[in-house]
């Protein structure tokens, strides 16, 4: 013996052990990583909101302006003052940049009002009664590489010199679109006056005509403490000073001729005064809050009786902060609120978040305003200050309710769990449930579950257990080969071939999917009854090869007697008539073809742990059943399945967490439509398509791009737990059917 | 190293007088011509002619590989389970042919129960392995399981070491124990032949000398046919024994006569350790 062999040996040793272990702690540290990962994208989600004092300096302005605006890179702000003046000025420096002219010939200025949070056009009332419309406009160069701002004021509609009564106006409201221009206004004595200016546009010259349209308002109870126009100037809404609401239907007339009121009622449910209210971003939603530090929001709904009610959607905690000032945000269905002794607070509508509430901050008396990107607060103190905040807000609109629970989007008729995550316009509620994509993945893997799981345990427990050696040499790795079949193949003629097939060919599928169970039990009936010499003929363990002209056949017949069928049964429509009679909706693309196209998927996954599970039951075992007198079959249900009990469960496991993390099948196969609906002729959107629709649609860090990362998350930790447990409970049976 | 005859009386002296039934036995297993092939150009027996008496217990001895496990497993076609065997010759049990066509194969082995060379008890408890067989045969009913799983554990000597365990797993028994369960399991169904395959092998001492005690007991009841590599256990036990050789029967005899005074001179060599 060489010396040297035992210390080469040691060292094979060694390094064998060290191979090994570095393998083995290198897929862990994988799996955490990406854990990580994904929680490291996910995490700023659900963090808070943050606000820091960014400048403050003396105010250029003698006054307090009646109206405040922030452009979009925070540089630059924009005031408006009672002598129809507007200031553009630095917001660090307060240097004044520019100053505009809002008709002054019009004389001093009452009132202004924005169409909406963020469209920069302005109404401004006049003291003699004229209203003008201004927008104002920031043109961004670059000269010698450094930004300049340029802003500008525009005035809107000279021609149609609006003027609402003779005296100075309290309060006015603008909206725009492309139907018309309508003002809303309260005149010195407190009453309301609207007139609408439709547009027509001669498509011969492009010219845009207006015609105007005294609208007559209705007599409303109370005092007229505020009032709101939505985005389609159908409604008007009014408040009254004790709280009370009226919405008044711009486009209906009652009995009287004057304007029909839609709905009325009370705001606030603790009494109080309104002290404030917005429209929230895109128009719909009305904020309101009390003096009794409430803050609701309410849109209109339809009522089912084929009228519109204001409802009440949701109610904000304030933490007993009395709202003095709501700043809607211009990108998101967000608002900053100012209470009255310099509270902040940030909400977000439909996550029902209160994402920041800082109390004490130097707020003062004056006018205030949220920059565009919703990044910076700016106020302009009547005691002669400037200050500006820096508001950190990235991502608001997620919540855990807003992900799992039924939420009341704004239009639709009640709370609903919907996934919609982008759409054409700025002023869209993105809808980030994933209840319809989590029932979308369960109902996936259920209907392939259906399919693959007796197919595949009853197929391995025939290969295993009472094939013939030599037929299962060769059926074996067939299936098993099946696995290998790249799923973007089977999900392409799933999709492509047989969505359509099955379509058009339903009755046939349904028939076989009932004829081929019976069919295949009645011809096993038959051959027992056979004689024996007949029996005789076929060795142990071939019978499957004389099943396969049964199921030939039962398939050919299917499909042959369709029409018939189809004709007798159904009046010739079978999808008509599940329509009709059933009352379910059939796509072409459903549950059913997912079902058989992911079950080809998994059958051969299960199939082949189970066989091998069944398979490697100790012989010893079967046959001291067996010398008992028992029959094969008694033996299978008694010694045998009981035994490779833990290696079915897991392959059935491994086979459902397959169904639940597949991609491309139901990618290709389910319509990828986010409904919720257990039906198997509709169909679904998955959690693992969706995140391969919408991903590369995604802006990377937005919040659409870290929900898809929580929905990989999601994922994740839904096939970790399934494969654990499956893992435990293996487990648990190997300890019960171990030690053989 | 042993050259001379055992010593069949010193054996057993120590034994109590067997209570089995006096006079010449009648015949519970005949074999007529019995061939056995494994497939097409292997044949493990060759013409086996035997009767196998009564409530007696009759022992095969031989050497490896001498188709003495294949000829024990041919009487309750366990060898049906070998893909491509084949069975030629009658098989006589109570005068009926057990490879009759018309034979129902479960009954057979009810009849005809079986213990392995190694414990193979199932993954049950101990209660649930014994009652495992009536089971099978459709009796349900709780007062006949337990007074059967008492019984047969009785019988097997296992009774008082397993009462307060009986719902345990019975993968949690020493191989000995679970051996005598197996053997309890198999006379749960009132078997008329018990065949066992070497069951001492896998055993220690002390657990093999219980087998061979519970043997004796099992006898006034059972035709016991045991195939056993241990000369020394088939004189002990046994009260016929069979020498076998290349997969013929060489020569069989009472176990006394054999071990005394064998006829053959191959019989002789074997039992005096000269080969095997």
């Amino acid at each position: 013996m060489s010396p040297f062999t035992p210390r080469w040996r040691h060292f094979k040793d060694r390094a064998a052990t060290v191979s090994v272990t570095a393998g083995g702690a290198g897929v862990l540290v994988a799996i955490l990583l990406i854990f990580f990962y994904l929680l490291y994208e996910v995490l700023p989600l659900f963090g808070n909101a943050s606000i820091e004092k960014r400048s403050e300096v003396a105010s250029p302005f003698a006054s307090a302006p009646l109206y405040l605006a922030v452009e979009e890179q925070t540089e630059m702000g924009f005031a408006v003052f009672a002598d129809a003046r507007g200031s553009f000025f630095q917001l660090d420096s307060g240097r004044v940049v520019l100053e505009a002219d809002l008709a002054t010939d019009l004389g001093p200025v009452s009132a202004v009002a924005e169409e909406s949070a963020g469209k920069r056009l302005l109404a401004v009332a006049h003291t003699s009664g004229a209203v003008s419309v201004h927008a104002h406009e920031y043109r961004l160069s670059y000269p010698g590489g450094e930004r300049l701002i340029t802003p500008r004021v525009e005035r809107l509609y000279p021609e149609l010199a609006i003027r609402i009564g003779e005296g100075p106006l309290q309060k006015l409201a603008l909206g725009d679109n492309d139907d018309a221009l309508l003002v809303v206004a309260q005149d010195a004595a407190g009453a309301l006056h609207a007139q609408r200016y439709n547009r027509s546009e001669n498509f011969l010259t492009g010219e845009v005509n207006f015609d105007l349209e005294i609208l007559p308002l209705p007599t409303l109870a109370g005092e007229t403490a505020d009032f709101h126009i939505d985005e389609n100037l159908h409604w008007l809404y009014h408040i009254d000073s004790k709280g009370g609401f009226a919405v008044i239907n711009l486009r209906q007339r009652d009995g009287t001729g004057k304007l029909e009121v839609a709905s009325r009622g009370e705001l606030f449910s603790g009494g109080g005064q309104l002290s404030e209210s917005a429209m929230l971003l895109g128009g719909i939603s009305l904020l309101a809050a009390s003096d009794r530090a409430e803050l609701v929001q309410y849109f209109m709904v339809r009522d089912g009786e084929g009228g519109h009610r204001l409802q009440r959607v949701r109610e904000f905690d304030t933490d007993g902060v009395s709202i003095a000032t709501l700043l809607p945000e211009h990108r998101r269905k967000g608002f900053v609120a100012l209470g009255r002794q310099g509270e902040v607070q940030i909400y977000h509508t439909t996550s029902h978040r209160r994402l920041l509430s800082e109390s004490a901050l130097p707020l003062g008396a004056g006018a205030a305003a949220i920059s565009p990107r919703a990044d910076a607060l700016l106020l302009v103190d009547a005691d002669g200050s400037l200050r500006s905040w820096h508001i950190d807000n990235e991502h608001p609109d997620v919540s855990w309710s807003a992900l799992w629970s039924e939420v009341w989007y704004e239009s639709y008729d009640e709370p609903a769990h919907v996934w919609q995550s982008s759409a054409s316009d700025n002023d869209f509620e993105p809808k980030y449930s994933f209840a319809p994509l989590a029932f979308g993945t369960l109902k996936a893997a259920f209907y392939t579950m259906m399919i693959a799981a007796p197919l595949a345990i009853c197929g391995a427990i025939y290969t295993a257990y009472f094939m013939a050696p030599a037929l299962r040499r060769k059926v074996k790795p067939v299936i098993e080969l099946m696995e290998a079949l790249p799923t973007v193949i089977l999900g392409f003629l799933a999709g492509l071939w047989l969505a359509p097939l099955i379509e058009d060919k339903l009755t046939a599928v349904v028939t076989l999917m009932l004829a081929l169970p019976v069919g295949v039990i009645l011809f096993a009936f038959l051959w027992s009854r056979l004689p024996l010499a007949i029996r005789a003929r076929l060795p142990d363990g071939w019978h499957a090869a004389v099943l396969v002209p049964v199921v030939l056949f039962i398939g050919y017949a299917s499909f042959a007697s369709n029409d018939v069928l189809e004709l007798w049964f159904f009046a010739g429509d079978m999808r008509g008539w599940i329509t009709t009679e059933l009352g379910i909706s059939f796509d072409q693309r459903n549950a059913l073809v997912v079902g058989i196209a992911m079950g080809m998927a998994v059958i051969p996954t299960i199939f082949s742990i189970a066989e091998d599970a069944i398979f490697s039951v100790p012989k010893h075992l079967s046959y001291g059943s067996l010398a008992l007198g028992a029959t094969p079959w008694q033996t299978l249900v008694g010694v045998v399945i009981p035994t490779a009990s833990p290696g079915i469960f897991s392959g059935l496991m491994i086979g459902l967490g397959r169904a639940v993390g597949e991609t491309m099948i139901v990618l290709m196969a389910t319509g990828n439509t986010p409904i919720m609906d257990a039906n198997i002729f509709e169909g679904m959107r998955t959690l693992s398509a969706n995140i391969a629709v919408e991903v590369p649609e995604a802006e990377v860090d937005s919040t659409h791009y870290r929900v898809l990362f929580l929905a990989a998350f999601v994922l994740f930790m839904f096939t970790f737990m399934v494969n654990t447990v499956a893992e435990l409970v293996r487990q648990r049976l190997r300890i019960k059917y171990g030690s053989l | 190293m042993q050259t001379h005859a055992l010593d069949i009386q010193a054996l057993k002296r120590d034994q109590a007088p067997s209570e089995g039934p006096a006079g010449p036995a009648e015949t519970s297993l005949r074999m007529e011509n019995l061939n056995l092939f494994y497939n097409q150009n292997s044949q493990a027996l060759f013409d086996i002619n035997l009767e196998i008496p009564r409530q007696r217990v009759t022992a095969f001895i031989g050497p490896s590989g001498c188709g003495k496990s294949s000829l024990l497993r041919c009487i309750n076609r366990m060898n049906d389970l070998v893909d491509g065997c084949r069975v030629q010759g009658r098989l006589l049990l109570d005068n009926e042919d057990v490879y009759d066509r018309r034979v129902d194969v479960a009954a057979l082995r009810r009849r005809v129960g079986m213990v392995f060379q190694k414990p193979n008890p199932f993954p049950k408890s101990i209660y649930e392995n014994v009652a495992y067989g009536l089971r099978i045969q459709g009796i349900n009913k709780k007062r006949v399981l337990d007074e059967v799983v008492e019984k047969s554990l009785r019988a097997a000597a296992l009774w008082d070491e397993v009462k307060d365990r009986l719902h345990e797993s019975a993968l949690g028994m020493s191989g000995g124990q679970q051996q005598r369960l197996v053997i309890a399991r198999t006379i749960a169904v009132e078997p008329e032949v018990l065949l066992l395959d070497e069951p001492a092998s896998a055993l220690d001492p002390i657990s093999t000398l219980k087998i061979e005690e519970l043997i004796y007991e099992l006898k006034s009841r059972y035709t016991i046919v045991i195939v056993t590599h241990n000369m020394q256990q088939a004189a002990r036990v046994s009260d016929m024994t069979a020498f076998m050789y290349m997969g013929k029967l060489i020569e069989y005899d009472d176990t006394d006569t054999l071990f005394t005074n064998p006829e053959q001179k191959q019989t002789e060599d074997y039992i005096t350790g000269r080969y095997g």
